[in-house]
């Protein structure tokens, strides 16, 4: 068993391995960090939005750090809503607010905080996106990499490559659904659905019609020599119920 | 009488091959073939690196003699050929002040220098193996293998280097951490990513010693038990990826790299890797998501390189010219080394200096000298003798420093305690004509484009921050500009990912500092007072002062400067685009500049 250490996260002692992130200590012990870029599903935490930063003093010295990745070595005292960290998140929110200004939930992620100040502030238009990347990572995670970050500096985008239609995207929505904002396009007609400018056909529950998602993203789920399901997940087990009912009936 | 000992050298750093140093040495090589001297007695030419003063370009040296000819022409062949063993040519002599210099170290430029990294850089073929070797060279590498890597080590420590790309890291102790994870295989890696706007002190080492950098790896592979090294040098340094190659080819056929080093059992292999010209692919986690062939992104620092870096294993990572260093620290010892320089920063540093000095260059001094000694003394001072302004260190993560603090002794601490840095050598002069709030909005602009966008306070507070000041400069700054710039760069400073990031605000806070009359002059008054930003300047010529020489008219892109010969010209302020052009072209200053009205 590795070593264990006690630490204080505004005031409350707490036990942790070392090694551990402070985000995943202080969740564990009822202490709220906003985040908007970290994600349960994946192991390794992109550590970009900076919406998480707290205070560590440690040793007579203070620094900031982000919580989501930053491993704790010793004992410390760690501050999750100090003046200079609710000042540093407001300029984040305020940073983020003018980016994406589409993006409501940063409103509701920042409407503790005082927001003044930032008038003068240039903003995006139309956009929702915030660059936390979780849409990339899913991608990755699905082993389809069909998105990635293109560009760098200000331009910086979410996009397939050269903003073709990727060959390898099976339009599974994992990106616009793990997306923080709703940023991530997409339209559905009753035959088809287009994400990412590449239109897929749907295809259909054979007994309730529900949309089960395109043919390559259950290609790609069951694998090449897998058997390609032809009744959504419900009423699979539904039949598997009624299976049930019907042998126990005779028991 | 020449005897066969003589050897020209002529330098094909990349400043002296555009100023077109290689015709230079076909044509000395023609002349003496000309005259039987490449025959029975030979008088030999040596294509160098940068000797350095690289405005006084190209440069002829020849040896014994030790004659140090400037602004070499092809044409001056002959002449050159006819001094070997008569009267200097006068006229290619270096003059200042009404006296003529001969020799390489009476000119103040190199007199002032002290030389480690750049010891043998001007003076050698780069593609020549043997004589770097007959210089010395590799000496320091003999030592190595007969040490034990702690000791290799406690000699590096006692030198006191530390990592000269700015961070000022103690290389010693970065070797110590990686020589203690048991994690095979371990990695040495080079930083030749030099991106620095005004910077080539990488550049000219690379090209110039390509050895002293490839023996400063191995020594460091011996010391953590590395056995694969990568060069990651920038796209646009093809010169100095060139001659690193040659000369990691001659190495390895020179039996020093290889399965068998110096036919010992050590062995290390060395490979270069270009990087795609992102100046973010210098920081080192970024320069090494590079080499693995993913996006050139930096992550977060918690666990360091040495212990979890390229492909997750143990990694040094160093720059060219704390590398460049290590031969010379193994071969005369770590204590000789910590001879020069100041308490806390040991030997010497290679500065980049540009802009508008006199003498621009290459320079190689103590740690611990002064920036007066180095833009006045050395550099020769200001072009035209134009009151100083600022230097801007350390390019887009440094600072601007202004005049009073040019006698602060230049090394990895004091500059920081004042709020600017010493950076990784790169050097800008300004002179009164320079606007900072524009310098900040140059540095921003730049790093708007080379930031890898990755977290939100150096993306997002780049792009504010470009707006804010761009505003500023073209007259619609606001009151408050400065305060929200400046509550922006503190977030950025703590709260950013990387320290490209960190560092980015710099500029702008710098500028702030030293300089918060100029913004509030450009926000208040809607005024430039160094006459640069566009929209808030107007130009006028002092009828009493113009010569009516006609110069400024012909610099004119717009056409608006008329005049008679010899009579004050008038500038059409509806034709002037205020672009300057005129008042750099006078040289009776008599080109004025007045706030423009709104």
């Amino acid at each position: 068993m590795s070593e264990m250490i006690t630490v204080t996260i505004d005031g409350i002692e707490c036990t942790c391995e070392k090694g551990e992130y402070i985000y995943d200590v202080a969740k564990r012990n009822g202490i709220f960090i906003p985040v908007l870029c970290r994600h349960d599903a994946f192991p390794d935490h992109r550590a970009c939005c900076r919406i998480c930063i707290v205070e560590v003093e440690q040793r007579g010295r203070t620094k900031v750090v982000t919580s989501c990745v930053y491993p704790i070595d010793g004992e410390c005292e760690i501050r999750t809503n100090s003046e200079r960290i609710q000042e540093e998140r407001a300029v984040l929110f305020a940073l983020l607010g003018h980016r994406a200004p589409e993006a409501e939930v940063l409103d509701d992620m920042s409407a503790s905080l005082d927001m003044s100040g930032f008038k003068r502030l240039i903003s995006v238009d139309n956009e929702k996106c915030i660059l936390c990347g979780l849409c990339v990572q899913a991608c990755n995670a699905l082993g389809t990499g069909a998105i990635s970050t293109v560009q760098r500096g200000t331009d910086k985008k979410v996009d397939t490559p050269y903003d073709k239609p990727s060959e390898f995207c099976v339009g599974c929505l994992s990106c616009a659904n793990v997306c923080p904002t709703g940023a991530i396009e997409y339209s559905q007609t009753d035959a088809t659905r287009t994400i990412w400018n590449r239109e897929f056909e749907l295809v259909r529950c054979a007994e309730c019609g529900e949309v089960m998602g395109t043919p390559e993203s259950i290609r790609h789920a069951v694998g090449a020599e897998g058997d390609a399901p032809t009744v959504c997940d419900s009423c699979r087990k539904k039949r598997l119920a009624d299976e049930m009912m019907h042998t126990y009936r005779y028991v | 009488m020449i005897n066969g000992t003589e050897n020209i050298l002529v330098c094909c750093g990349t400043g002296c091959i555009a100023n077109g140093a290689l015709g230079v040495a076909d044509a000395i090589e023609a002349e003496l073939a000309a005259r039987g001297l490449s025959d029975d007695v030979q008088v030999k030419v040596t294509r160098t690196g940068c000797s350095g003063e690289c405005e006084q370009g190209p440069i002829v040296r020849f040896m014994p003699r030790d004659l140090m000819y400037y602004r070499v022409k092809d044409r001056d062949a002959k002449a050159i050929v006819d001094s070997l063993d008569g009267e200097p040519v006068k006229k290619l002599l270096f003059k200042k002040d009404g006296q003529t210099y001969e020799h390489m170290d009476d000119n103040p430029f190199y007199a002032l220098q002290h030389k480690v990294v750049l010891r043998d850089v001007g003076i050698i073929d780069p593609l020549n193996i043997d004589e770097y070797i007959a210089r010395g060279g590799y000496e320091g590498l003999k030592k190595a293998l007969q040490m034990t890597p702690d000791e290799i080590i406690t000699e590096v420590e006692k030198s006191g280097l530390r990592g000269k790309g700015g961070a000022g890291f103690p290389t010693g102790r970065k070797w110590r951490t990686a020589a203690g994870y048991d994690v095979f295989p371990k990695y040495i890696v080079c930083n030749g990513d030099e991106g620095d706007p005004g910077a080539f002190m990488d550049g000219s080492t690379m090209e110039g010693s390509p050895h002293a950098v490839i023996e400063g790896m191995i020594i460091g592979a011996l010391a953590i038990g590395a056995e694969e090294g990568v060069l990651y040098i920038r796209d646009e340094y093809a010169l100095a990826r060139d001659h690193i190659q040659h000369a990691i080819d001659d190495a390895y056929a020179a039996g020093i790299l290889g399965e068998s080093i110096m036919g010992t059992d050590h062995k290390l292999d060395l490979s270069i890797v270009r990087g795609g010209g992102a100046f973010v692919c210098g920081e080192s986690t970024a320069l090494m998501a590079s080499i693995e062939g993913r996006v050139g992104e930096p992550r977060a620092k918690y666990i360091r390189s040495v212990q979890r870096g390229l492909f997750d294993h143990p990694t040094v990572l160093n720059n060219v010219e704390s590398l460049a260093s290590i031969p010379t620290i193994l071969r005369e010892g770590g204590e000789k080394y910590a001879e020069v320089g100041t308490e806390k920063s040991k030997g010497t540093k290679v500065f980049a200096m540009v802009g508008k000095v006199k003498h621009t260059g290459l320079v190689e001094v103590p740690m611990g000298t002064t920036l007066r000694t180095l833009i006045y003394d050395i550099g020769g001072g200001i072009i035209d003798d134009r009151p100083f302004k600022a230097i801007q260190t350390g390019g887009p993560s440094g600072g601007c420093i202004p005049e009073e603090l040019l006698d602060l002794p230049v090394d990895f601490d004091t500059l920081v305690e004042y709020g600017a840095m010493m950076g990784s050598g790169g050097m800008i002069v300004m002179d009164d004509r320079s606007c900072m709030v524009e310098v900040a909005r140059y540095y921003v602009d730049f790093l708007c484009e080379e930031s890898c966008g990755k977290c939100t306070p150096c993306r997002e507070g780049l792009r504010q921050m470009r707006a804010i000041l761009t505003d500023i400069c073209e007259g619609r700054g606001k009151p408050g500009d400065i305060e929200l710039l400046e509550r922006i760069g503190r977030t950025m400073q703590d709260a950013s990912l990387c320290a490209l990031g960190r560092t980015a605000p710099n500029p702008v806070m710098t500028t702030i500092k030293f300089f918060r009359d100029e913004y509030e002059a450009h926000i208040d008054r809607r005024e430039c007072p160094a006459g640069v930003c566009a929209d808030l300047t107007q130009f006028a010529i002092d009828a009493s002062a113009c010569t009516g020489c006609g110069m400024c008219s012909r610099a004119c892109p717009a056409g608006a400067i008329s005049g008679e010969r010899k009579e004050a010209h008038v500038i059409d302020p509806a034709k002037c685009i205020a672009c300057g052009s005129c008042r750099e072209a006078c040289r009776f200053n008599a080109v004025l500049t007045e706030r423009r009205p709104s």
